[in-house]
């Protein structure tokens, strides 16, 4: 068990740069996450820290040893891989007890039965252990990849995208194992994955990355309530936040989000907060970015309030308790989460309220967020 | 329903007429490729008397007495009382099979190298590595004798003339075991290395441990193909295997002299040169198909 720290690392293939000055730090025992669309570094960030990729630049640290020239095998860390790599030619048994039989520690035989067994129990498989991965099913080759990283105690679990091959019904059961297991182990996990539903379940803290370039560190809470950026906004959330092009204008103490279809104004409290973020409207009217998440529009019927708009109902997607539906506005079109019983139809007028201490405000140009 | 009915009976009878095609042209194959040596293992154990006795066209119950008579090994005694083949099967023993280990360890650690592909310019370097195999073996002869005489391994010396032979033999296996065992290792996936690692393996443990056994169907088939290419030669052991390392198929043409041809001795080494390459064809083909599911590997 240690903690990972990653200073200022770089990894460039040629002139491609997918990893650009992360800085991170994993603590001691957390479930820390890498997350990210594909080809965002969040893998090469993985590799590195298990030394299957050499560093470009910068230094990582497992535990209070940098490990920039240790081999793999001298990191004192498991890792379970994407295509889970069982060894085809040993069973089951063999495979859960190779790290213990290679590794830098030595291990009795009755010892390394004990642990393989053990795991095995916490893992369901232990039928399995005379069988070879090709009699296995997906799920079952995935647990024993598993297994085959919880025989030792390493100081830090790595997995790239350990269950995205599992089929949804069996994913959704394996992140709650895979969270229960970290907690019983105890142990340090650093998971990639490109599914924000893993990351927003599993993780105590979440590192979004995209192109290469760390965007947001922070817990679940933190990433989906405060994004820093458009991109992690729209990233987190499913259905994925809408975001509108308005317009942000003062008249005195009045301020006003404006475009084609609303006029919203702002609290004095969202105010100081765009100020606080160095928001300055004395140059005139500024082009924001409106972010609303899909559950926190009102929709009504008739015409709520001032700042109710109209749109009109362009699809409805039952899902048995809620519903999405998708509402076009002139220039736009948004995507809403309702409850089912509310009675709208394609084609339906509608009136639209944000709620105002739900929304987030972006510059459109640096496409930072200013609350 | 009727009329999609029709149109398969069509078609199966097509595929049954072009599937009755192949067996035929494939029973044809399998006769003029076997009846040759059927019929020099038979007369191997025939008195020549009765290996010569060639019925006339049309004289089919002639044909049954290729089979009626009583076998006897004495050309195969003779060869070794007589000829002492004992000690060109030895030769070619030591020739082809020396050659055969040290192309295919050396090849293996090659084509492994080739097939991560990590090495700058990977492509033209196995090339090259094929291009040395294109040019026809007697091209070769003239610039290789003028080095193994440099060398002094054409003394007449038997260890000389076989290290020759050993080291002509491995020129021209290692090549192809590149090639062939290549495809192998490209097929097991990075990933198990990279695991293997990982979990405790230095990179020649990882090769050792996970790599080596799962490419095995491929060495080892690589091994008996090479076998069987330097167990067939004739050219290089007639040229650098002089009179002293002497190898089968050599001491095989020396049967027949300018005095006399001794028939049932070529008929018997005939016999003792190809049963063995026969088996280990049959072998190879098991560890090829072996080979080819091992796609498996990738789950």
């Amino acid at each position: 068990m240690a903690k990972v720290t990653l200073n200022h690392v770089w990894k460039r293939y040629g002139k491609i740069e997918a990893v650009i000055d992360l800085s991170a730090e994993c603590k001691d025992r957390e479930f820390f996450c890498l997350l990210g669309p594909s080809g965002c570094g969040k893998s090469s960030t993985l590799r590195m820290i298990a030394g299957l990729e050499e560093i470009s630049e910068g230094e990582i640290l497992i535990g209070d040893t940098v490990v920039n020239k240790v081999e793999p095998k001298d990191r004192d860390i498991a890792m379970v891989f994407e295509s889970y790599a069982l060894y085809p030619h040993k069973t089951v048994y063999a495979n859960m007890a190779f790290p213990l039989r290679v590794g830098k520690r030595s291990y009795t035989n009755s010892e390394i039965k004990d642990r393989v067994h053990k795991a095995a129990k916490i893992l369901e498989i232990s039928e399995f252990l005379d069988r070879y991965p090709k009699q296995l099913s997906g799920g079952q080759r995935q647990r024993v990849a598993i297994g085959r990283a919880i025989v030792r105690e390493p100081l830090v679990f790595l997995m790239d995208e350990p269950i995205s091959h599992l089929d949804a019904k069996l994913r959704t059961h394996m992140r709650g194992e895979l969270k229960h297991l970290q907690k019983v182990l105890n142990h340090t996990m650093i998971y990639v994955t490109h599914d924000q539903l893993e990351a927003m379940s599993m993780a105590d803290r979440i590192a979004i990355m995209n192109l290469g370039i760390l965007q947001q560190l922070g817990t679940p809470d933190e990433i989906f309530n405060q994004p820093v950026n458009q991109f992690v906004a729209g990233f987190v959330g499913d259905p994925p936040m809408n975001f509108i092009d308005c317009t942000l204008e003062a008249s005195g103490d009045n301020w006003q989000l404006t475009n084609d279809s609303f006029k919203i104004s702002m609290s004095p409290e969202l105010i100081a907060k765009f100020k606080g973020k160095n928001g300055d409207l004395s140059s005139g009217p500024m082009e924001v970015v409106l972010g609303v998440r899909p559950e926190n529009f009102i929709i009504t019927n008739e015409k709520g309030n001032e700042e109710s708009f109209p749109g009109e109902v362009y699809v409805t997607e039952p899902l048995g308790e809620d519903m999405i539906v998708d509402v076009t506005i002139p220039k736009n079109k948004l995507k809403l989460k309702t409850s089912v019983d509310l009675d709208i139809r394609m084609g339906d007028k509608v009136w639209l309220e944000a709620m105002k201490n739900k929304i987030h405000l972006f510059n459109r140009k640096t496409q930072q967020a200013y609350f | 329903m009727a009329r999609t009915e029709l149109v398969s009976k069509a078609a199966k009878r097509k595929r049954a007429f072009w599937r009755t095609l192949m067996y035929i042209a494939i029973a044809a194959f399998f006769l003029w490729t076997t009846l040759p040596l059927l019929i020099m293992a038979l007369s191997s154990i025939k008195e020549l008397r009765d290996a010569f006795q060639i019925p006339e066209v049309g004289d089919w119950a002639g044909a049954l007495k290729m089979i009626q008579f009583s076998p006897t090994f004495h050309h195969y005694t003779d060869l070794f009382t007589k000829e002492h083949f004992e000690h060109y099967i030895l030769n070619s023993v030591i020739a082809s099979g020396s050659a055969s280990i040290s192309a295919v360890s050396l090849g293996s650690l090659a084509a492994y190298g080739l097939a991560r592909g990590k090495i700058p310019g990977e492509q033209h370097l196995s090339f090259w590595i094929l291009s040395t195999r294109m040019a026809p073996v007697v091209a070769v002869m003239v610039p290789l004798y003028s080095i193994f005489t440099g060398l002094g391994l054409l003394e007449p010396s038997r260890w000389r003339n076989l290290l020759g032979l050993i080291l002509a033999y491995t020129t021209f296996d290692l090549p192809f075991a590149v090639w062939f065992m290549r495809s192998f290792f490209e097929d097991i996936p990075v990933e198990l290395e990279e695991a293997a690692k990982v979990d405790g393996c230095s990179n020649l443990k990882a090769f050792r441990k996970i790599i080596l056994p799962l490419a095995m169907p491929g060495i080892v088939a690589a091994l008996i193909l090479c076998l069987i290419f330097s167990w067939n030669d004739f050219i290089f052991a007639s040229i650098f295997g002089q009179q002293a390392a002497k190898t089968l198929p050599v001491a095989t043409s020396e049967l027949h002299s300018t005095v006399s041809i001794e028939w049932g001795g070529i008929l018997a080494s005939g016999t003792l040169l190809v049963v063995p390459m026969l088996f280990l064809g049959l072998l190879v083909k098991k560890y090829l198909v072996q080979g080819m599911t091992m796609g498996a590997v990738r789950q």
